[in-house]
């Protein structure tokens, strides 16, 4: 068995500001870069049914411009330079990146503290609704206009009980982010966007002392803010039996999803359950593209993921049939693969590739500045162990193949199943 | 911590001192068989990325013939003289690889991106994939099926059916205006005959380049390259490359998609562009950076953050070595498709009219110039370059001195881009989306043709009374 090992040197300083900002530095110099990367521990998760997509569309806000910056001038000012900015929302975070050339960085901290500090008194009613706007249509184009686009929050609703924050899509339902208002934002920002619900990474061709030096003359003065309200989870018990339902889509393949509970994200069942899914269907040679798509043809695709959620996400199954072929079928096959996975270990042959090419795409994704950045802020947020993330691909090395068969038996026992179905809507 | 200095926030920031910068070294060679092969070191990570590539694009297909090219490409990994297609699979997984190969309209090619310590292994596996496929007969019939399930797919989402119908209209009468993977009808017609002739006639070593960036010495990987590739390999010289001339646009066309109760419209609107060889590439690249090709461009702060119709739009000028497209695309609010298609014709309009602000301009030069070590981060993203001087022809010392000269671009010069290479009055426009609302907002600005997703022209319905 191969175990390729890394070359990443691990070398990082960490510190926290006065206000309880978390620092988190790094020198790699390969290229005249640098990136700035912040996390706000606030996602989806801290939502409330009738209120989702909050949390995204504020980030959208937060890109609108804040007391010393104007309106679209974040952007501007980056991509004037040469720089390389975005933000994106998940369940259980916000973060808000830049990637500049390294002589900036006074340019990202500049902007990112006038965001984190000083962002109120810009907010107006006119960005609101332009931002509004803005996210009902990116809603339509990822959710509501693309094929398929529906499957993964009804997969989520039917996976966690309408109390639980899994239940509801991070990009929030059309009247609820319709329904936003500016007080909503003032009393979001006032809640979460506090300095010490927060973690800047820098990482690239800088100096770490002066870096740090420059992060606390920007950040250092932002008033630290009030404890953030914990997220209470309701208490999941086995569902027992099947849930299911079928979604009639302007498709002309089925494609049936299968989702189950899986472990929180950092746990060593998690890298268990990652493991398998890349066994299962990573690559041409794994077991559910040998049989599905290629021997028995039953099957356009099929994929195996698990979501990084913090509080456990889902294991999740999804093959697209050929045509002709129902949807049924494809989830009897899956059901079975499962079963297979839960009575014996992979075959060495297998669990070499699966594991091999998790750490290619691990070394393949720290090539870019901005994927280091934003491990070690992931780290610092969820485990207060950032190197934590530039070790993550070992995480995988010491996990024997049986431990692979326990996870499909303990997390993928077929009365658990929840099934999403996408059928061909009916044509006249 | 010492006393924190002050900052001044009133303002951005100076900039520190530029830090240096350098096109990554690389060698290169030809190997006695005519290969040549491209080498860059790049450190930090374990990791490798090989690829061959061919003058074996869609673009040297016989007519009636569409997916030719991809077929082809996609067949040569599914059996060699040594191995099966699930055994090559097998192995390049093993080497915690991918391993793709594909067909643009320029060239075929095979790539593998794996860790460093197996480079040689992936070299074998690309020389025999490359010089001894086998095209079994059950694979062809496979790959067929799995081909034409994918052409029956692509017709359900809205992005692919707007690309296909620009790409039809615009290139009418010309070989860019097939569909890449080929039709239903031309997919079942191919045989295994043409697609072998076709692979012998265009993967030829007298016409490929070996591009290998990652963590090796590259006077190794010459080395290496050689064992793998120099004994043998594809006889024949490289085909000549075809003319392209699509029929012109006569006006302003508007073609609608029709899909009733879609939930948004995919736009697209452009006309032919230039090639990527042609000597006004870079002033264009600067010009469409400001018009579309950024997020502070004109027409993503017009149609997003001004008007809300979009998620977001941009536009490219896309690199062939033929004359590519220039396309605007956007997924917009239904009831404001014509409302943006009017926007962007405004756009377009605007550069060739009037001379662009100082500032704009020197914005757009600072993005490019900036961003030019950002787009080299990856053994990936060196390999794209290193592969577009290839495939373009352009010197070895392309891009030292890329960076003076899209610094050299004037307003003057952009203007001149925009008269020569914008034309607002003969474009094609492709809305996809439902035909029965989108019909009434486009009349008047010209002749509307609406489609089925299965690509039959349908008569334009009379408008309704009420």
């Amino acid at each position: 068995m191969s175990s390729p090992a890394t070359s990443l040197d691990l070398d990082l300083q960490r510190h926290t500001l006065g206000n309880g900002l978390k620092v988190v530095l790094r020198r790699q110099a390969e290229l005249p870069l640098v990136a700035v990367n912040l996390w706000y521990h606030v996602g989806s998760k801290n939502e409330r049914p009738g209120r989702t997509g909050f949390a995204h569309l504020f980030e959208h806000m937060l890109f609108q411009g804040s007391e010393h910056v104007g309106t679209n001038e974040h952007f501007r000012k980056i991509q004037e330079v040469g720089g390389v900015a975005n933000g994106s929302t998940w369940y259980d975070r916000t973060n808000y990146y830049e990637t500049v050339p390294a002589h900036e960085l006074d340019l990202a901290l500049w902007l990112e503290s006038d965001r984190m500090g000083f962002f109120l008194p810009a907010l107006t009613q006119q960005n609101l609704d332009n931002q509004r706007d803005v996210v009902m249509n990116e809603r339509r184009q990822r959710v509501e206009n693309q094929p398929y686009g529906r499957a993964g929050e009804t997969l989520n609703e039917l996976l966690f009980p309408a109390d639980h924050p899994y239940h509801w899509p991070v990009i929030g339902y059309m009247e609820d982010i319709a329904a936003a208002t500016l007080e909503d934002v003032r009393t979001f920002f006032r809640t979460y966007y506090t300095p010490s619900n927060a973690v800047i990474s820098v990482v690239g061709d800088i100096e770490p002392a002066e870096a740090l030096e420059r992060v606390d003359a920007w950040f250092g003065d932002i008033p630290p803010g009030p404890a953030v309200p914990p997220v209470t989870l309701p208490r999941q018990v086995p569902q027992g039996e099947p849930r299911r339902q079928v979604l009639a889509d302007d498709v002309r393949l089925p494609r049936v999803y299968l989702g189950f509970r899986a472990p929180a994200y950092g746990e060593r069942a998690w890298y268990v359950g990652d493991l398998l899914a890349s066994v299962l269907s990573g690559g041409k040679s794994s077991p559910l593209y040998r049989d599905l798509v290629y021997e028995r043809q039953i099957a356009q695709d099929v994929g195996v993921s698990v979501g990084p959620q913090e509080a456990g996400g889902s294991f999740t199954l999804v093959a697209t049939a050929r045509s002709g072929v129902p949807a049924d079928a494809l989830e009897e096959a899956l059901v079975g693969h499962l079963a297979a996975a839960a009575a014996k270990p992979p075959d060495e042959a297998d669990f070499d590739r699966a594991r091999n090419r998790l750490l290619t795409d691990y070394y393949s994704g720290l090539q870019r500045l901005e994927t280091v950045a934003d491990q070690l802020s992931q780290f610092a947020t969820y485990f207060d162990d950032p190197a934590g993330g530039l070790t993550e691909g070992e995480r995988y090395l010491d996990i024997a193949p049986r431990e692979l068969m326990e996870y499909a038996a303990e997390h993928c026992a077929a009365p658990e199943r929840v099934v999403v179905s996408i059928i061909p809507r009916k044509e006249g | 911590m010492a006393e924190r200095p002050r900052v001044d926030r009133s303002a951005a920031p100076p900039p520190g001192e530029a830090h240096p910068f350098r096109f990554p070294h690389f060698l290169r060679t030809r190997l006695p068989n005519g290969l040549a092969v491209v080498a860059a070191r790049l450190a930090g990570l374990p990791l490798v990325s090989l690829e061959l590539i061919a003058p074996a694009g869609a673009q040297y297909e016989p007519a009636e013939s569409a997916g030719t090219a991809t077929l082809t490409a996609g067949l040569l990994d599914e059996g060699t003289a040594r191995r099966s297609a699930l055994e090559i699979a097998a192995t390049a997984e093993r080497l915690g690889g991918y391993l793709t190969t594909g067909a643009d309209w320029d060239v075929g090619y095979l790539s593998t991106g794996l860790l460093a310590s197996h480079r040689r292994e992936g070299l074998a596996l690309l020389a025999e994939i490359a010089i001894t496929p086998t095209f079994p007969d059950n694979e062809v019939e496979r790959l067929r099926g799995l081909r034409i399930s994918e052409i029956v797919r692509r017709r359900q989402d809205p992005a692919t059916l707007a690309d296909d119908r620009f790409q039809r209209e615009v290139y009418r009468g010309s070989v860019y205006a097939q569909p890449l993977y080929g039709t239903e009808e031309s997919i079942a017609r191919l045989q295994r005959a043409s697609l072998m002739s076709f692979y012998q006639g265009h993967y030829g070593f007298a016409g490929a380049t070996l591009i290998a960036v990652g963590e090796f010495d590259p006077e190794d990987l010459l080395g290496e390259a050689e064992a793998a590739f120099g004994t043998a390999g594809p006889p024949g010289p490289a085909p000549a490359r075809p003319e392209i001339r699509p029929i012109p646009l006569e006006g302003l066309r508007i073609h609608l998609v029709d899909r009733p109760g879609a939930a948004q419209t995919e736009l697209r609107l452009g006309h032919v562009g230039i090639p990527r060889t042609h000597p006004d590439y870079l002033p264009l690249l600067v010009l469409n950076t400001l018009l579309g090709g950024k997020f502070t461009s004109r027409i993503n702060l017009n149609l997003r953050e001004r008007h809300g119709y979009t998620y977001g739009a941009s536009s490219r000028f896309s690199s062939r070595q033929g004359p590519g497209p220039f396309a605007v695309q956007a997924a917009v609010e239904t009831a404001a498709a014509a409302a943006a298609a009017r926007e962007i014709l405004h756009e377009m309009r605007r550069v060739r009219e009037a001379l662009v602000e100082p500032e704009e301009l020197a914005e757009t030069v600072g993005y490019i110039v900036g961003v030019f070590p950002y787009s080299l981060q990856t053994v990936g993203d060196v390999t794209r370059r290193l592969e577009t001087m290839s495939v373009f022809g352009l010197p070895d010392d392309y891009y030292d001195h890329y960076l003076e000269r899209v610094a050299a671009v004037t307003r003057e010069d952009l203007r001149e881009m925009a008269r020569r290479h914008l034309d607002p009055e003969r474009v094609a426009v492709v809305a996809v989306g439902p035909a029965e609302i989108l019909e009434p907002q486009f009349e008047g600005m010209g002749p509307v043709t609406v489609w089925s997703p299965e690509g039959e022209p349908r008569a334009a319905q009379p408008l309704r009374a009420t």
